[in-house]
């Protein structure tokens, strides 16, 4: 069962935002914290676009969604943070953020699942 | 259901072409995989994880997740020693984790037939997966095709092992198809 497309879109753009991430955070100092200041409009944007796919969705799904805005949020607060610190500050910084964008990732995909569920019920009802 | 499987395969080579076929499976709406990777166990019998370049503190949190999950699939037995022997996992060179522990043995605890009986033999892989799935067919009928065991353990059985801590077993694996290069799919 294939689920609605603006969702499908949202966890894509998640999905590729964890890379960026994961990618940035292999890198050192500067050069790790000009690329992780790039993705703040990128994760902004993703922020958005879930958010504007909430009202569409189911109670359940809803959950999922505003608890990946909610990850989405504190990767925002982090990147903003891992910009202005150095050394192990940043070391911890990046690794919030790379843990925010995979909790996201992970809400978003949990809730397509839980469409794809209630859309698989309702075909076989 | 929300589960994490772990399909065994003779090799790597056919372990990346298994998760492929998984995320094929997702995009056809069949199942929804929330996160996956691909864990090999050496000539040595340590296992490794392929993983992207990166950060080595951030190597070593992968290494010890995974292992504390590789414990996990084994079952209660496995998971003390996972969790135990993930802990001394040294940092990443050249994009691969070693997981120290033989978390694997799972011949001393009481299980349903269903669940992980999760064994690496030496040159094996597995494909480990969280996965949400309404049936199990999809996934068992396409790994088996491509000469995978599927194993599983339900979601929620290994998040409520205690020991897992601080180590969220889910964040260790990639949200998304990836597949270290040199592997032809």
């Amino acid at each position: 069962m294939r689920t609605d497309s603006d969702l499908a879109q949202v966890r894509k753009a998640a999905q590729q935002l964890h890379a960026a991430i994961s990618d940035a955070a292999a890198k050192q100092g500067g050069a790790a914290k000009a690329d992780i200041e790039s993705l703040t409009q990128k994760a902004k944007a993703v922020r958005d676009s879930l958010k504007a796919s909430v009202s569409a969705q189911d109670e359940v799904t809803k959950k999922h969604l505003n608890a990946a805005a909610a990850a989405l949020d504190a990767l925002q607060k982090h990147i903003a943070e891992a910009v202005k610190s150095s050394g192990r500050e940043l070391h911890t910084s990046m690794r919030k953020t790379l843990a925010d964008a995979r909790a996201s990732a992970q809400q978003v995909s949990e809730a397509i699942a839980m469409q794809r569920s209630t859309q698989s019920s309702k075909s076989h009802n | 259901m929300h589960d994490y499987v772990a399909v065994i395969f003779k090799d790597t080579e056919n372990a990346y072409r298994g998760l492929h076929a998984l995320w094929e499976l997702d995009s056809d709406g069949e199942v929804t995989v929330h996160g996956s990777t691909v864990v090999h166990r050496d000539e040595f019998g340590d296992f490794q994880v392929d993983t992207k370049e990166t950060h080595p503190g951030l190597a070593t949190a992968v290494g010890v997740g995974l292992g504390a999950l590789l414990g996990a699939l084994a079952g209660p037995a496995g998971a003390a020693i996972g969790a135990a022997g993930g802990a001394g996992i040294g940092a990443a060179a050249g994009g691969v984790i070693g997981v120290t522990a033989d978390a694997v043995r799972a011949d001393t605890h009481h299980q349903a037939k269903d669940e992980v009986a999760f064994a690496l033999a030496p040159g094996q892989a597995a494909v480990i997966a969280d996965v949400s799935e309404d049936a199990t067919a999809a996934i068992d009928t396409r790994m088996r095709e491509l000469g995978g065991i599927v194993r599983r353990r339900s979601w929620s059985s290994v998040h409520d092992d205690a020991w897992f801590g601080d180590y969220i077993p889910n964040s260790y694996l990639y949200p998304y198809e990836y597949i270290p290069p040199g592997y032809a799919i």
